[in-house]
């Protein structure tokens, strides 16, 4: 009885301090800007989230694609945009933080008011055809190191991928690294025998996986998912190397704090309490819904561009 | 079987959306066909943003209806007005006006429209066999294959597009120029964005294409509005069944088959295109003909050859787009702008990840063929009135559609300035008789060429292109087709000034 007043005492408190400081928002349609094209896994998390903040805040929340750049197009042009609580950036971190690291843009995260990281990826897995003799990380690096430079690496330069094998070639990874465009350009290079070994979102090799055509050797996610939970980490093996690409809203800069605030309070109940949200949202990114607070979210975005920046350093 | 297929075939034939849009299609694309100076690249480029909140096999089954409509329709106006409704209908002219004179009008038209009809079905079943075989093949394909590739088509356009290469190579080189505007591939490095956010992205496909072909062509209408137009239709069609006799139904089956490869072959190679191939499969009926003197006069054979080829055409320009990602023609590279919005990567592992949609896209097409037949039999009355309503009021609306189209895909009004700077270019063109096929074959594959250009001369080092021998026939094949051509534009010359 205690603890169950304690709680409604706590309830009572945080919609009080939030009604006290975010006094009537929204009261007015919310736009969400998302910063990749309708069909890709950002879009699809901003209007999944969307969707059920429509529902919560009880205003129209209307996504909005502005493409472009890796998102650079949109992000440039809303980052002192409209700063009265009604619009909102959604993308994710490899392009904010990514950006600014390979020279797309002149601005990072903190250009914005961050308001949440509110999801994580799928992850990228590096794969093999499933005839080849590597099984796991460790002995892909050992094959490499008995004959450097022949085994050869299909990545794009440029992002989560590049970074990856910077990360990896420091620490020991020997491949001939190639370019080969985009995650279905890089998984056509692999069935067509033009490379051995790439990097591909889980949901782009889903179904060869599923096939037994190609296999995964581990996941650049710092944990395994939820729904794939036997293939292990590169970081399992080589611990820097992580690629976590997150999900985050993000608000133009001068955004009241309280607004910022409230925004990330309904997010978060989302994710911590909504069965329907977290039903989508494992059957798409193949993981549970996941959401941090405004601080966590600054760290986040903190640590990530500062792990971006120490392996760009060694090119 | 392919469980995709079934999947696809329902797809269409339980959605009675789907279907309704197909229907659409096909009469919007006969009527753009009909009307001289409306085109089937117009009607997809109007109707592109209609799609984009449609499913995407609701939207790719609409564009590829408009499609077939649109090569189909221009036999109507060939026959009818003696002017030829599209370029690809231009050789429809030759015996199907002489046919109407003649008061064989109705003839002309049965036979026209049956033969569009064959010659599409031809092309489709082809393109579903062909394009899946050739799409397995490709998988093999890497960065030495694809950089021959796209030297080889971009050499073929340049060659084979109007009848001066130097033309055709300013066109081509000066599109290349335009993509590499924004990031480049590889390094993503700037190019030419002149400090300027919006110029980052760089100018899309589908602004490029709208400008150049919806807007240009309304300005070149536009300058010619006050000259008076002087064409008499014939009026009084009635049409008895097919309108020709089986006997010579039989007696067209080999020019069927000969002009439906034809269309068929001209379609498959980049960037030649319907007005080729009718004026191709014309001549060669012509030749092989046991009365050629007879052509031109009002003969049957003449009307078959060039409307089976432009269609046959249809399914032979969409196998590369779809096994590789190259597209033939104007009218399919706006195909591949339609692809891109709906998320759909041509190439080699579209059958695989898109089978469905593939599947449903194929029968999509065989539908808008038999709709095209119908509804070009039962509603040509109908169709020659439209031919009447007077195109300035026609024109506006295409403009403002354009442009919405333009603002659609990305939300930016840069875009919308693009168009319009497009279609002053593309104007400029026209005024200076440079084709400007090869210049959205040298944006869609420059590209393409420098990107393996790149990755080729990387992989140089631990594997050498003589590892590649499909890359060095490619290469071989574009050096001597650039000779032939050079060879034959110099006799050109010479005989020109012979004369002079």
């Amino acid at each position: 009885m205690k603890k169950l007043f304690a709680l409604l005492l706590a309830i009572a408190l945080l919609t009080a301090a939030f009604g006290a400081v975010a006094d009537g928002w929204p009261a007015k349609d919310i736009t969400i800007i998302c910063t990749h094209g309708a069909g890709g896994d950002t879009d699809y998390n901003a209007r999944m989230i969307s969707r059920y903040l429509e529902k919560k805040l009880g205003v129209s929340v209307t996504v909005t694609n502005v493409t472009g750049s890796n998102g650079n197009i949109a992000m440039n042009q809303y980052k002192d945009g409209d700063n009265s609580g009604y619009t909102f950036v959604m993308t994710n971190t490899a392009a904010l933080v990514g950006n600014e690291v390979t020279g797309v843009s002149d601005f990072t995260y903190e250009a914005f008011e961050p308001v949440a990281i509110y999801g994580r990826q799928s992850g990228e897995n590096i794969i093999v055809m499933a005839d080849s003799p590597y099984n796991t990380l460790q002995d892909l690096i050992d094959a490499s190191k008995a004959a450097p430079e022949t085994i050869s690496f299909g990545i794009s330069t440029g992002g989560g991928v590049y970074i990856a094998a910077t990360i990896l070639n420091a620490n020991g990874l020997a491949c001939n690294f190639v370019d080969q465009g985009d995650a279905n350009s890089r998984l056509v290079a692999l069935l067509g025998g033009n490379s051995q070994v790439t990097d591909a979102p889980y949901a782009t090799v889903k179904e060869y996986i599923e096939a037994g055509q190609v296999k995964s050797l581990c996941t650049l996610l710092g944990e395994r998912p939820t729904l794939i939970p036997d293939i292990p980490t590169a970081s399992e093996t080589v611990p820097d190397c992580v690629i976590n690409t997150l999900y985050v809203c993000l608000a133009p800069k001068g955004t009241d704090p309280a607004i910022v605030a409230a925004m990330n309070a309904a997010i978060l109940d989302i994710i911590n309490n909504d069965a329907d949200y977290a039903e989508e949202c494992l059957s798409y990114n193949l993981q549970a819904p996941w959401a941090l607070s405004v601080e966590d979210t600054l760290t986040e975005l903190k640590n990530q561009r500062d792990t971006f920046v120490k392996y760009l350093e060694l090119f | 079987m392919n469980p995709d297929i079934m999947t696809g075939i329902s797809s269409v034939l339980t959605s009675p959306m789907t279907l309704l849009f197909i229907l659409i299609g096909t009469m919007v694309g006969i009527v753009f066909g009909a009307i001289p100076g409306l085109t089937a690249t117009m009607a997809i480029v109007m109707f592109l943003p209609v799609t984009y909140a449609m499913s995407a096999t609701e939207g790719i089954s609409t564009l590829v209806a408009l499609y077939i409509g649109g090569i189909s329709g221009g036999l109507i106006s060939a026959i009818l007005l003696n002017i030829p409704g599209t370029p690809s209908s231009v050789a429809t002219c030759f015996d199907g006006r002489p046919m109407a004179n003649k008061g064989q009008a109705a003839k002309a038209l049965g036979v026209g429209i049956f033969f569009s009809f064959l010659g599409t079905i031809f092309g489709v079943i082809m393109l579903i066999f062909i394009s899946p075989a050739l799409a397995s093949v490709a998988i093999k394909f890497g960065a030495y294959e694809y950089c021959a590739l796209s030297i080889f088509s971009l050499s073929l356009v340049i060659t084979l597009t109007g009848k001066d290469m130097v033309k055709g190579i300013i066109s081509a080189v000066v599109g290349a120029m335009f993509a590499t505007v924004g990031l480049s591939p590889i390094d993503s490095r700037m190019r030419y964005t002149f400090g300027s956010v919006d110029m980052q992205a760089g100018f899309k496909l589908l602004v490029f294409l709208i400008g150049l072909f919806a807007i240009t062509e309304v300005v070149k209408v536009a300058a010619n509005v006050r000259k008076e137009q002087n064409f008499t239709a014939e009026e009084n069609v009635r049409l008895k069944g097919l309108g020709f006799s089986f006997r010579e139904f039989t007696s067209q089956i080999v020019n069927l088959f000969r002009s439906a490869l034809i269309g068929l072959g001209i379609g498959i190679l980049p960037g030649i295109g319907g007005g080729v191939s009718c004026m191709l499969s014309y001549t060669v009926a012509k030749n092989t003909s046991k009365h050629p003197e007879k052509f031109g006069t009002g003969v049957i054979d003449g009307v078959v050859a060039s409307e089976t080829a432009n269609n046959a055409g249809i399914g032979g320009a969409m196998i590369p787009l779809l096994s590789l990602g190259i597209p033939g023609d104007p009218a399919t590279a706006m195909l591949l702008g339609g692809f891109m919005v709906h998320d759909i990567a041509p190439g080699p592992l579209i059958f695989q990840k898109n089978g469905p949609v593939m599947y449903g896209i194929f029968t999509a097409m065989i539908l808008a063929s038999i709709v095209m037949c119908l509804f070009m039999f039962g509603g040509l009355r109908g169709i020659v009135k439209v031919l009447k309503i007077p195109k300035y009021y026609l024109l506006p609306v295409i403009v403002m559609l354009c442009c919405v189209g333009a603002i659609g895909d990305s939300n930016r009004m840069f875009d919308v300035w693009g168009v319009l700077i497009f279609g002053l270019i593309g104007y400029f063109f026209a005024k200076a008789e440079i084709p400007t096929t090869p210049m959205i074959l040298g944006f869609i594959l420059g590209p393409m060429f420098e990107e393996n250009l790149r990755r080729a001369s990387k992989l140089a080092q631990s594997d050498p292109i003589t590892n590649h021998p499909i890359s060095i026939v490619f290469l071989a094949i574009t050096v001597i087709a650039v000779a032939l051509s050079v060879r034959s534009n110099m006799k050109q010359r010479k005989k020109t000034e012979a004369k002079e």
